[in-house]
């Protein structure tokens, strides 16, 4: 009864406290680090479950920690925005299954254990990022997952991995500053830290212009966090030259802190009599326009596969953009319902790919030829990844594709639909371009001919995901109905 | 009004056929089970389709609904006479395409893929067929695309691989142009249900029916080869002859043909597009491209790609028929479905059956094979005679009805383009015929007749081209639905006019 009240606190906790035991636990034993985060990641899991049952039968509630009332003590809010902290566990979870026999192979094996400590880490400051509802934790927390980002980046061998972690470092550190710089100005102008009461206070501060740079600084920062065109030059770098799981979480997971953080912004401050946000959201809707055409056009001319699927990233966050930006309830659930979809498939696609590379040794899109005939159902879930991706219907990606396009089309933006349909169909190509490469080319590689499918533990991570980002398409409409009244608040100022 | 009636039916059709593929997938290593699953999934579809056509025809309309997927956005099917027509169509033609494809096909590679797809594309166009809206008509279309590509480029050669670039290319670009019409069609209606005969009516702003014209028929316009966004068709002829029987006659093509039509008679509606005039646009553009693409069959001496100009020429007669926008013109447009796939399908196998027996490819290599595959030449006579318009075959009813439809519509010089399309269909068939007959080799020929698994579908292929030239009128022939189609699509209560 206990477990279930504290449920708020225990979903940061568990992956926290867990994953900083794990060093120290799993010293001697390093290959048992893995049951033990396996085990404590379900739990996450199991408590976000509970959590989002609770949310269903009383709607949105709060937790006071250490029983002091807000604004003055540290408060936990769950809302329905919140939920995704279910699906975030759950790939999670997934790439912990996945991790199993890959970092092994990639990591040197007394630094096992961090890996798994990270990346637990890494999913409590995920959901306390989340459920926050306190600005100086959220910057806590925004740390916690980013710090254990650049770490994970760092895990890779080679070079090139020690390199785009330091470029990520820099770029995040940053944006971290910004973030903070902002909070305190709001703090300054209102006196709390918590965010509903801020954004409330915030109305009667005495001048804008405080207001206006701390929105610019919150909007900066979290824009390099989500890798928002012409912010997300570290992003390629780093996704490409991570271990392939870490680059699933990183895509799937860690950007879109970025886009909650902006959703949070725009929240926070759409009460302000005084400021208008229609230019920001203009200026939202360029940019994430840029960046579908962009992030498509290059992953286009890559070479590298998780390279290329990084880029997809880059022109999925545009997507997500273009519909937080147009604002209208049609546009802007779509896009919240994206950034779950994007989720399940780049994690397919990234946990794929991972397991077409670590069978094979190679990782030239070219060099893969005829990779299709050993190992059929890796190659299989990675073509219905790029399907996804690639907003073909029923697939999850559409639904997001579609909601932005009619709400293009609503706010009298015809142009705007083109530029989703076209992204679409630049993705397309290189979807096909891959999907050829492997099970139509004769192998080119001798490497390729000795291949054999993924171990069982990938395979189950792989196609379970590859699955869902197929059958989340069919549940597009309860879905949306889902985040409706969530993302209200920032339809009211479309 | 036509009666709804809930069954299970229209979904099932598909769906069986797609579970088959799927025993394709998984026991297909084995030349006994490959047939065994391909030919369940044509002949259980088979019986499905057909035994839908005496409630159709009594008025019934069969209706599943599987589900919303997105807000507005349903996946339905819906069973009615224009639908069933052309699934009665494909599905026929599918039993016979599967037993040539079990003879052509033995010793080629990758067999499995090859006839997994092959059952795969069969269970997409009945789900064409049956679409209850634009958006479960474009859903299947699209998997259609994707279900034939990996055929177009069954040999894995640079040539196919090439064809099959261009193929998905200009199919998947269109099929993002229809998704354009479809967020148009559903921001201006707020539906895209195709059942209810125009859900255009409201929409005021010519502009946004304009675009809505212009994406609609123009992505389907891709598959439906009309000029200029033809040339994915000549380019796909490096497929197998199965599959290109699949893509001139049963699937794809015609796919995208049913879809300018659903466009035409159940987006827009006959009386909204008659008042736009667009149609008559698409009437020119489809004038152009029969007696262009006719032209284009002239100058080809490989038998394919004669066959392959002369399907883009043919493909425009439905969109032509269906421009005009008159009952006897509608009628031609969707009996041309049929007509045009059955002989066209008879001529495709016999190029295949000649290729398959003696490796001759090009026309001018013809000369006495009349002598040496005497009844598969037979049958090729038949279709080419069809083509030309010979009454009492099939060709000849579609170019009667379509000349009654242009004169209804005071396009009268639409029928002395069907008196010059005829003419053109004889200067490219008639040579073909004489040098298989007529033209002394010097040497004697041997007979060595197509083997009978090839020949029995190209026989009732043929024969039913004469079929449909006699008895068209006959109970139970699929005229009598294309005839209902067409009182529904105008509203109108006693005969066709």
């Amino acid at each position: 009864m206990s477990a279930a009240a504290h449920g708020l606190a225990l979903v940061v906790l568990v992956p926290i406290v867990g994953g900083a035991l794990i060093p120290a636990l799993f010293r001697r034993f390093p290959t048992a680090a893995w049951g033990f985060a396996l085990a404590s990641s379900a739990l996450t899991l199991a408590i976000s479950i509970s959590l989002i049952r609770r949310l269903l039968a009383e709607g949105p509630f709060s937790y006071a920690a250490g029983g002091w009332p807000p604004p003055y003590g540290v408060a936990l809010h769950f809302d329905r925005f919140g939920a995704a902290i279910a699906v975030f566990s759950m790939i999670t979870l997934l790439v912990l299954i996945f991790s199993r026999r890959y970092i092994p192979a990639v990591v040197p094996i007394a630094r096992i254990p961090l890996y798994y400590a990270l990346v637990m880490i890494n999913l409590g400051g995920m959901n306390g990022f989340l459920v926050t509802g306190d600005l100086f934790n959220l910057f806590v927390f925004m740390e916690v997952f980013s710090v254990s980002a650049y770490a994970l980046v760092a895990m890779a061998r080679g070079p090139q991995a020690g390199l785009a972690a330091i470029k990520y470092l820099l770029l995040g550190a940053v944006s971290s500053l910004l973030v903070l710089f902002a909070i305190g100005l709001i703090f300054a102008q209102t006196g709390t830290l918590n965010m509903a009461d801020a954004a409330g206070r915030l109305d009667a501060a005495a001048s804008i212009v405080p207001t206006a740079l701390a929105l610019g600084a919150l909007t900066i920062g979290f824009m390099v966090k989500a890798a928002l065109f012409p912010l997300h030059v570290w992003l390629p770098d780093a996704h490409a030259s991570a271990p392939a799981p870490v680059s699933a979480l990183l895509s799937a997971v860690v950007v879109k802190a970025g886009v909650i953080g902006i959703i949070r912004t725009l929240q926070t401050f759409s009460d302000h009599g005084s400021l208008q946000l229609m230019p920001l959201q203009s200026l939202l809707i360029w940019l994430g326009a840029i960046a579908v055409l962009w992030g498509a056009v290059a992953a286009l001319v890559q070479s590298d596969l998780k390279r290329l699927l990084a880029y997809s990233t880059v022109t999925n966050i545009g997507y997500i953009f273009i519909g937080l930006g147009i604002g209208s309830a049609t546009a802007a659930s779509g896009a919240a319902v994206h950034i779950i979809n994007h989720a399940v498939i780049k994690a397919a696609l990234f946990l794929a790919a991972g397991a077409l590379i670590h069978q094979s040794g190679l990782r030239h899109i070219d060099d893969l030829r005829g990779l299709g005939e050993r190992m059929p159902l890796s190659a299989l879930a990675l073509g219905v990844a790029l399907l996804a991706v690639a907003g073909v219907p029923p697939t999850a990606g559409f639904v997001g594709k579609w909601q932005i396009g009619l709400g293009a089309l609503e706010t009298g933006r015809p142009l705007l639909m083109g530029v989703v349909i076209v992204g679409g169909l630049l993705v397309l190509t290189y979807g096909v371009r891959i999907i050829n490469t492997l099970f139509f080319r004769p192998p080119l590689h001798v490497r390729v001919v000795t291949s054999r499918e993924a171990p069982p533990s990938m395979l189950a991570a792989i196609l379970l995901l590859a699955a869902s980002s197929f059958l989340l398409g069919l549940a597009g409409k309860p879905m949306l109905d889902f985040v409706a009244p969530a993302i209200l608040p920032l339809t009211d100022t479309g | 009004m036509p009666i709804e009636l809930h069954d299970l039916r229209p979904v099932l059709a598909p769906l069986i056929s797609a579970l088959c593929a799927g025993g394709v997938f998984v026991m297909g290593t084995s030349g006994r089970w490959r047939a065994i699953w391909s030919l369940a999934a044509a002949g259980l579809k088979f019986v499905i389709v057909w035994s839908m056509l005496p409630g159709t025809l009594a008025g019934s309309v069969y209706i599943f609904r599987v589900g919303e997927i997105l807000p507005g956005l349903s996946i339905a099917f819906r069973v009615d006479a224009f639908g069933l027509f052309y699934a009665l169509v494909t599905a026929t033609l599918w039993v016979l395409t599967t037993v040539y494809a079990l003879a052509y096909m033995k010793g080629s590679h990758a067999l499995k893929r090859f006839f997994g797809f092959f059952a795969l594309c069969i269970s997409t166009t009945v789900a064409i067929a049956f679409a209850e809206n634009l958006f479960t008509l474009f859903l299947f279309y699209e998997l259609l695309t994707v279900c034939t590509y990996p055929l177009v480029i069954h040999d894995q050669d640079a040539e196919a691989r090439r064809a099959g670039r261009k193929y998905l290319a200009y199919t998947l670009c269109g099929g993002a142009v229809i998704l354009a019409g479809m967020l148009l069609v559903f921001h201006s209606a707020g539906t895209l249900s195709l059942a209810e005969g125009g859900i255009l009516g409201d929409v005021d702003d010519h502009r946004v029916l304009l675009l809505i014209f212009l994406t609609l028929v123009g992505g389907f316009g891709v598959k439906a080869a009309i000029m200029p966004l033809h040339a994915w068709l000549p380019a796909a002829m490096v497929a197998p002859t199965p599959v290109s029987a699949l893509l001139h006659a049963v699937a794809v093509v015609k796919a995208g043909a049913f879809g300018v039509v659903r466009v035409l008679y159940d987006v827009f509606g006959v009386n909204l597009l008659k008042s736009l005039g667009f149609a008559t646009w698409l009437g020119y553009l489809a004038g152009f491209t029969i007696i262009a693409g006719s032209i284009m069959a002239l100058r080809q001496n490989r038998l394919k790609a004669r066959l392959a100009w002369s399907t883009i020429s043919q493909l425009s007669y439905i969109l032509l028929a269906a421009s005009l926008l008159t009952p006897a013109a509608a009628l031609a447009a969707i009996i041309h479905l049929a007509n045009q796939a059955f002989t066209k399908i008879t001529m495709f196998f016999v190029a295949g059956a000649i290729e398959h027996n003696t490796g001759k490819t090009h026309i001018d290599q013809l000369d006495g094979i009349g002598y040496r595959m005497p009844w598969t030449m037979a049958a090729f006579t038949i279709a080419g005679l069809s083509f030309m318009g010979v009454p009492l075959l099939a060709g000849f009813i579609t170019k009667w009805y379509l000349s009654l439809g242009a004169l209804a519509a005071d396009s009268g010089g639409f029928v002395a383009l069907m008196a010059l399309s005829g003419l053109l269909n004889a200067a490219y068939w008639l040579p073909i015929i004489y040098r298989a007959y007529f033209r002394e080799t010097g040497i004697p020929q041997l007979r060595e007749e197509t083997p009978w698994m090839l020949l029995a579908p190209i026989g009732i292929c043929a024969g039913y081209v004469i079929l449909l030239g006699t008895g068209a009128q006959a109970p139970l022939m699929p005229f009598s639905l294309a005839e209902s189609a067409v009182r529904l699509a105008f509203g109108l209560e006693g005969g066709i006019p």
